[in-house]
């Protein structure tokens, strides 16, 4: 058996025009890339710190402390690894997509959970700065919440795309 | 709907793998917890005249000055360059979220029946209360959380230690 990167058929003409430019397969591609990019280098901050990582998500108050947060803490940073390696290669794509969609979609209403807390205490919209413990340190609530909706509109493209280019298919050698 | 059935199927194969690779790897790991313990459930004692109490007594500066005068342990939970910026006296370094390291290397230097007093770096840090909850679970069960900190103790002018031990 050997890999290689090969691309799936050219869609239809039909299927290029109005609003399927979204399913440009060099878009999809950087899609797939920058996700990657970013759920590997999440994973990476916290892999191997599990308490650190529970504290982080405990602080959003959703999760106390037992044993859903501590298997939370250790598993989900390898979900996200995963999902990060299923983008580049383009194997198990979709079910990546999916994921990223749970994921990102869960990212936004527990940053949106904070930050209503923020807002009610009288801090302005634009001044809410936290680290939303997403292994990129502490940033402005209202840069979080556009990346985090940026993200999951890319996953929902590559959940929707009929076809994905660029993906590393196993053939078998002929004997 | 091909399409979701199939991305369903490879989400679950995605979890499966990774709840597998996570727990092995925290299984291994120097750092790794046992995610299926139950929550810590250690008495907080707010009466400071409790002294020799067992469980986790929060104290002021005063008390704290006190302590480290009659030479009882004294650990800070902060990271390694903090502690080495400045500490206070005679303190032991033991990084929270580095227990792999600090604790084959602090344990055995603590004794179990004396009180233990943790900080970290300032009042609204939680490290101190958090790392007091994992020894008090490893058997030391006087602990003395000074809540004040590290910035409440250099703010006062206090005698102040710097570099590694």
């Amino acid at each position: 058996m050997k890999m290689t990167w090969s691309q799936s058929p050219r869609q239809p003409e039909g299927n290029r025009n109005g609003i399927h430019w979204i399913f440009n397969p060099y878009l999809l591609l950087a899609f797939r890339l920058l996700l990657a990019a970013v759920f590997i280098y999440a994973a990476a901050q916290k892999i191997g710190k599990p308490l650190a990582f529970a504290d982080e998500i405990h602080n959003y108050g959703v999760v106390d402390y037992g044993p859903p947060l501590y298997v939370m803490a250790v598993v989900l940073p390898w979900i996200e690894l995963l999902c990060g390696f299923a983008l580049v290669t383009g194997v198990v794509v979709r079910g990546a997509a999916l994921i990223l969609i749970g994921l990102n979609a869960m990212f936004l209403a527990v940053i949106a959970k904070k930050t209503a807390g923020y807002l009610s205490d009288g801090t302005p919209f634009t001044q809410i700065f936290f680290d939303c413990g997403c292994g990129f340190g502490a940033t402005y609530a209202w840069k979080k919440l556009l990346e985090d909706a940026a993200y999951l509109l890319m996953s929902l493209a590559l959940l929707a795309a009929p076809r994905h280019r660029f993906v590393v298919s196993i053939k078998r050698r002929s004997l | 709907m091909k399409i979701l059935r199939n991305a369903i199927l490879q989400a679950v194969a995605i979890v499966a793998v990774s709840v597998a690779v996570g727990f092995a790897f925290n299984s291994f790991s120097r750092n790794g917890i046992n995610p299926f313990r139950a929550p810590a459930k250690v008495p907080v004692l707010a009466d400071s005249t409790r002294a020799g109490a067992e469980g986790i007594r929060i104290i002021d500066l005063e008390e704290a000055r006190r302590v480290v005068e009659s030479g009882l342990s004294v650990i800070d939970a902060r990271r390694k360059d903090e502690f080495d910026e400045g500490h206070i006296p005679g303190a032991m370094l033991f990084d929270y979220y580095d227990m792999g390291t600090y604790r084959d290397r602090v344990l055995p230097l603590l004794s179990n029946e004396g009180e233990i007093m943790v900080y970290c770096s300032e009042a609204t840090c939680e490290d101190s209360e958090l790392l007091a909850k994992e020894l008090y679970l490893l058997g030391f069960t006087k602990l003395l959380v000074f809540k004040g900190g590290f910035a409440e103790w250099s703010d006062a002018g206090l005698p102040v230690e710097k570099g590694d031990l």
